[in-house]
């Protein structure tokens, strides 16, 4: 068992003629916490779907959990926790109701563990679904996704629609469950503030491709922002990570992936210039619409 | 022992929490002795990651400021003759900060009762999230 918990090859998914996957590749080491990043409609669910096997790709190698999504989903999805941003639940049932009738498909179903998470996350078990709070569902969500000891959790927008309160509650009971029981977490989310505090790594996927990846603290030391004077700028050649380029007047506010070694070369010839940090947001932002273009025409 | 994390700034997480933990460590707020909370329990009740807390701790370690103790747990160390120079150097970190902050609330247009006003508000909720 190699302790790659997830590995994506070259993964290409096109709906028609709109490619929404376009040479996906990433891995996801055992215990680690993964987060996927983009834009609404940008294709994160439909990643999600395909490592889950619920969706078929036009091509590339996925493994999930030692299983291949394409031949083998069912033991996949016995091997894998997953908790959907809008998971169709059984309205009509209770979550006792719920968890007697999930049991049979999961080997590994423990419903000592199932009725201590439910304890813990204070869900009514005999109230219908319908009538929980949308707080409540995701916790049932989560509750049932780790009652079957899975190595893997994958959540899709887990956060989507909640509140700040209870968005905090889901990212400690994130950390507490999940991250510190060693699994490995898959998810996806569009709020990068929460995002930073508790992935080990992100990844951006934009138009298609994951643009940008690493570990959140290496982000923000690699791309940074900084003033340049007009005369810097025109007569150097614009750095191979440069993000954003405006000017302004007889300075220029530019962003750079790679910020601290352009730096380096910048001091060596002469110039000695400051960066400073810059939130995930706009990290984010500056990656996905950034414009680079003006500095060649300096 | 309470941190305050402010999701969503410039500054990356780990260094709020570390610096916060050092302030605490050297102004002597987190007594010689002190137990800490577990790298998971502190994880947990941050909402941060487990793995992010566990560098935070080790840093601090390597630091001499607080030594994890194998099998029982984390305690903040006995305070150094040093220490008093690294809570001076803190402080005039702090002050440095303090003068840039100031000068881009100039250049933003505040007038000074605005400032005045700003630093009043912010001195009561820090004091009061102390008790």
């Amino acid at each position: 068992m190699s302790d790659i918990a997830v590995s994506v090859q070259n993964l290409r998914k096109a709906f028609g003629s709109q490619v929404v996957l376009d040479d996906v590749s990433f891995e996801v080491p055992c215990g680690q916490t993964f987060a996927l990043l983009g834009r609404n409609g940008v294709g994160k669910t439909t990643m999600i779907r395909a490592l889950l096997g619920l969706l078929p790709c036009d091509s590339g190698v996925l493994r999930v959990a030692g299983c291949d999504p394409a031949t083998d989903p069912i033991e996949l999805r016995r091997r894998v926790g997953y908790l959907a941003e809008d998971q169709s639940m059984y309205d009509w049932m209770t979550a006792t109701e719920l968890c007697r009738f999930l049991e049979p498909f999961y080997p590994k179903w423990n419903s000592r563990l199932a009725d201590q998470y439910l304890d813990r996350f204070e869900i009514p078990r005999q109230t219908r679904i319908e009538r929980l709070s949308k707080g409540q569902t995701v916790k049932l969500g989560l509750a049932v996704a780790l009652a079957h000891a899975p190595e893997v959790a994958i959540l899709d927008d887990p956060a989507l629609g909640l509140d700040p309160v209870s968005r905090k509650e889901f990212n400690r009971d994130l950390v507490e469950h999940l991250q510190a029981e060693g699994r490995t977490v898959i998810y996806s989310s569009h709020l990068l503030d929460e995002v930073e505090a508790v992935a080990d790594v992100v990844a951006i996927l934009d138009r298609g491709r994951i643009i940008r990846q690493g570990p959140t603290e290496s982000l923000r030391a690699e791309i940074q922002r900084m003033v340049l004077p007009h005369e810097i700028v025109r007569r150097t050649s614009a750095p191979a990570g440069l993000l954003d380029a405006r000017r302004h007047g007889e300075n220029w506010e530019v962003i750079v992936d790679g910020a601290p070694r352009f730096l380096e070369e910048l001091a060596a010839s002469g110039h000695a210039a400051k960066a400073t940090d810059m939130t995930l947001d706009d990290i984010f932002e500056a990656c996905v619409i950034g414009r680079p273009q003006a500095w060649a025409s300096a | 022992m309470f941190v305050h994390i402010e999701r969503g700034s410039s500054i990356p997480i780990s260094r709020q929490i570390a610096e916060q933990l050092r302030s605490q460590c050297l102004s002597g707020t987190l007594v010689a002795g002190e137990k800490l909370p577990s790298v998971r329990e502190l994880a947990q009740q941050l909402a941060v990651n487990v793995n992010t807390v566990f560098r935070i701790y080790e840093r601090l370690a390597a630091e001499g400021l607080i030594e994890l103790r194998h099998g029982d747990g984390t305690y903040v160390s006995p305070r150094r003759t040093e220490s008093r120079s690294e809570l001076s150097a803190q402080r005039d970190k702090f002050s440095l900060e303090f003068d840039a902050l100031i000068q881009r609330g100039v250049m933003l247009g505040f007038t000074d009762a605005e400032l005045r006003a700003l630093l009043t508000s912010a001195l009561a909720t820090a004091r009061k999230s102390q008790q």
